[in-house]
């Protein structure tokens, strides 16, 4: 029970600000006579695909000897043949406007058989080798798949796991299970970083200018700016030489994103663009610091104005924004 | 906690719950305009979004010029202690200063600034005790945890941070495992604080905040009533773990074993029976949690199946079970039974739905593939757990 809400609504009743029903409805949510367990079937039927899709792999990684792969890749083709048709058989009807779920599960049945999907391509292409040297193109092909579905079938997971799949294909891990920065030379990486994070950023534009499933625009626009601010700081801190130039990059970057942001109310989009410029000036002012015989206090007093100075940025924008 | 913060949170309560009742279209524009004017914000609260960047800066603030001093002056042992202790008490002013302010109290700066001043000063006490020859390294220990879990609980009191009273949980915890009968005052102190903390969720009298802080509590007893009683945990000597110096540990006896696998079985249960009886969802989500780490246990201990068809088999039950449980509540009459729906209510069900994508996207995509390799490595069945295609061993 929320003891400050039910005796707020009791006030609101009472003022007649709320009538009857509505208080008698608010009432039962805040005393728990009512509860929802949404987010506890979500947690299942997340908890149930993972453990679905690892059980799989092992599964795989095991028998392939034994069973054959003729078998194993049609098995796997029919489980997810099996969750897809379901879900075109749930499936309201296109729009490119927002479309409710008709179902919790209806998310995470098509996250399953889109995961399948995936492993029986990559399966295939372990064993059939159709690719050959361009093996990792297969990611491209699956994360193609997954943009199609989350267009046709309204999903923001399925566009997050294909805009992170799309990363992986061009060597940019977001995995917690895998090495999070990536694997590969690490400027061929900032590189593919700061352009599929631009590119992500431009669809995020896109997708409200054309009012084309606008709503995609946050996983668009904070995906993007994960990858552009990650690739140009990544460049900042771990360049020898050029850092001077990624720092330059990072701020007009930065500054952009902050006045666009700002202009347009998106405070993710700022928040992301304070840290990340914050962090560029702080190597920049411990880089005198690395030529000297020892680190004096100066570069952190300097790095706690520049602080206070980010503090009274953020408070002046949110109260701009606020008023706006 | 100050009366006009806590008049502000029991305020700040009901236009959260006016929000959701607006955003399912329970109310319209007017009513909740009429709502947020009865209870007004008397100050200014940004969202979350803004509380954490304000809380990271003042954290960057705190911490460097921390640093400059410390530059500055190259204070040895003692020295260093005190000048912790000196920043401590600045942000414990600081936060003080912070909280009366209309127009500073509720924007993350004196989150940040009370965390900071409780953590600069519980490391003083460390490095000051670390300095003292008469006190051994596990009394000083001891009494740093100690001072942790009275001093956090302390800041939760008076500030109504939650996190501090996980803090402060986690500290005695800790402690009770670096005394003799670990396993037995984990329980104990578990069931205790459950019991106190219980009866606390729903008292009207105490400040929301502080209602939070119990229920932080009373997951905390409940994980450390588990972590003692589970099989696997005493098997391990996970809480011995806690305690390096002490004597050898000697292996369970078979009472004792078979007294703690039906505790393992049997404690997962009686929290989701409570949570079925008082519809927490909280007690729900414990319950569920406490059941899944009860079934790797008995997985650990009973080879039933292989590792993959157990994965597999359990998966499809889980799924099976919410798509169940989700018809069942659709099919009946109001769309819900005994208490329970699955309609989102006046949730932000489109704010749940995003933070679940970080989960997915974290553990279900595929590990990278670096580019311009032609090395070959897919794993089919997906990443390290199941994201479609990886670079792995196959």
């Amino acid at each position: 029970m929320n003891p400050d809400v039910v005796a707020g609504i009791a006030r609101l009743k009472r003022e007649g600000i709320l009538s009857s029903e509505q208080a008698a409805l608010f009432g039962r949510v805040a005393r728990r006579e009512l509860v929802s367990v949404r987010v506890e079937i979500r947690a299942l039927l997340y908890l149930g695909v993972l453990l679905v899709t690892s059980g799989l792999g092992i599964f795989v990684v095991e028998h392939h000897a034994d069973i054959g792969r003729w078998a194993i890749a049609a098995s796997i083709a029919i489980a997810s043949a099996a969750c897809l048709a379901w879900v075109i058989r749930s499936a309201p009807p296109f729009l490119w406007g927002e479309v409710a779920s008709p179902s919790v599960a209806f998310d995470y049945i098509l996250l399953l058989g889109l995961l399948l999907f995936a492993s029986d391509l990559g399966y295939i292409e372990a064993e059939f080798t159709l690719l050959g040297p361009r093996w990792v193109h297969h990611l491209l092909v699956v994360a193609s798949v997954y943009v199609v579905a989350a267009y046709r079938w309204d999903s923001r997971i399925v566009l997050s796991l294909a805009l992170s799949t799309l990363a992986a294909w061009r060597g940019v891990s977001v995995s917690l299970m895998a090495r999070s920065l990536g694997t590969g030379d690490t400027g061929a990486l900032r590189e593919n970083a700061v352009v599929l994070g631009l590119l992500y950023v431009i669809a995020a534009v896109l997708s409200v200018r054309l009012d084309r499933k606008a709503h995609f625009e946050e996983i668009f626009g904070n995906a993007g700016l994960l990858l552009l601010f990650g690739g140009l700081v990544s460049g900042v801190m771990l360049s020898e030489l050029d850092w001077g130039i990624w720092l330059v990059a990072l701020l007009v970057a930065a500054a952009a994103v902050m006045w666009i942001s700002f202009r347009v109310g998106r405070s993710a989009y700022f928040a992301e663009a304070v840290l990340a410029s914050y962090v560029g000036l702080v190597r920049l002012l411990f880089e005198p610091a690395r030529f000297g015989d020892r680190i004096t206090g100066m570069p952190f007093l300097l790095a706690a104005l520049l602080g206070v100075g980010a503090l009274v940025l953020v408070f002046a924008a949110y109260k701009r924004m606020v008023a706006r | 906690m100050r009366p006009d913060s806590i008049a502000w949170e029991r305020a700040a309560e009901v236009r959260a719950a006016a929000d959701g009742w607006r955003r399912a279209g329970a109310i319209d524009a007017p009513t909740h305009e009429a709502i947020r004017n009865a209870y007004p914000d008397s100050g200014v609260t940004p969202s979350a979004v803004w509380r954490v960047l304000t809380a990271v800066m003042v954290t960057a603030v705190v911490l460097s010029t921390f640093g400059a001093v410390a530059m500055a002056t190259s204070p040895r042992d003692v020295g260093l202690s005190l000048l912790l202790w000196l920043f401590g008490a600045a942000c414990v002013v600081a936060t003080e200063l912070l909280d009366v302010s209309s127009r500073l109290a509720r924007r993350g700066a004196a989150g940040a600034t009370s965390f900071w001043g409780i953590l600069l000063f519980l490391g003083g006490l460390a490095l000051l005790l670390n300095q003292i020859p008469a006190i051994r390294g596990d009394e000083a220990l001891r009494l740093v945890l100690l001072t942790s879990a009275l001093t956090w609980a302390a800041g939760c009191w008076r500030w109504g941070s939650p996190l501090f009273a996980g803090l402060s949980a986690a500290s005695l915890f800790v402690l009770l495992a670096k005394v003799p009968y670990g396993h037995v005052l984990w329980v104990v102190v578990g069931l205790a604080l459950v019991g106190v903390a219980a009866r606390r969720l729903d008292d009207g009298s105490l400040a929301p905040s502080h209602r939070r802080a119990a229920t932080v509590v009373l997951l905390s007893g409940v994980a450390a009533i588990y972590v003692a009683l589970n099989v696997y945990s005493l098997e391990q000597g996970w809480l011995e773990w806690l305690r390096p110096l002490a004597p050898q540990r000697v292996a369970p006896s078979t009472v004792v074993f078979a007294g703690a696998a039906v505790a393992t079985a049997v404690l997962p249960l009686l929290i989701l029976a409570w949570a079925w009886q008082s519809r927490r969802t909280v007690l729900l989500d414990a319950g569920i949690m406490l059941l899944a780490l009860s079934l790797v246990t008995l997985r650990y201990y009973v080879h039933v199946a292989p590792l993959w068809a157990v994965l597999v088999v359990s998966g499809t039950a889980l799924v099976a079970l919410a798509l169940a449980i989700e018809r069942a509540l659709q099919r009946v009459p109001g769309r819900e039974r005994t208490g329970f729906t699955t309609d989102a209510l006046f949730s932000d069900d489109r704010g749940q739905q995003v933070l679940q994508i970080l989960p997915v996207v974290g553990t279900l995509t595929p590990a990278a593939a670096a580019p311009a390799s032609a090395e070959k490595g897919v794993v089919p069945g997906g990443g390290a757990s199941g994201g479609g295609g990886a670079s792995g061993q196959f």
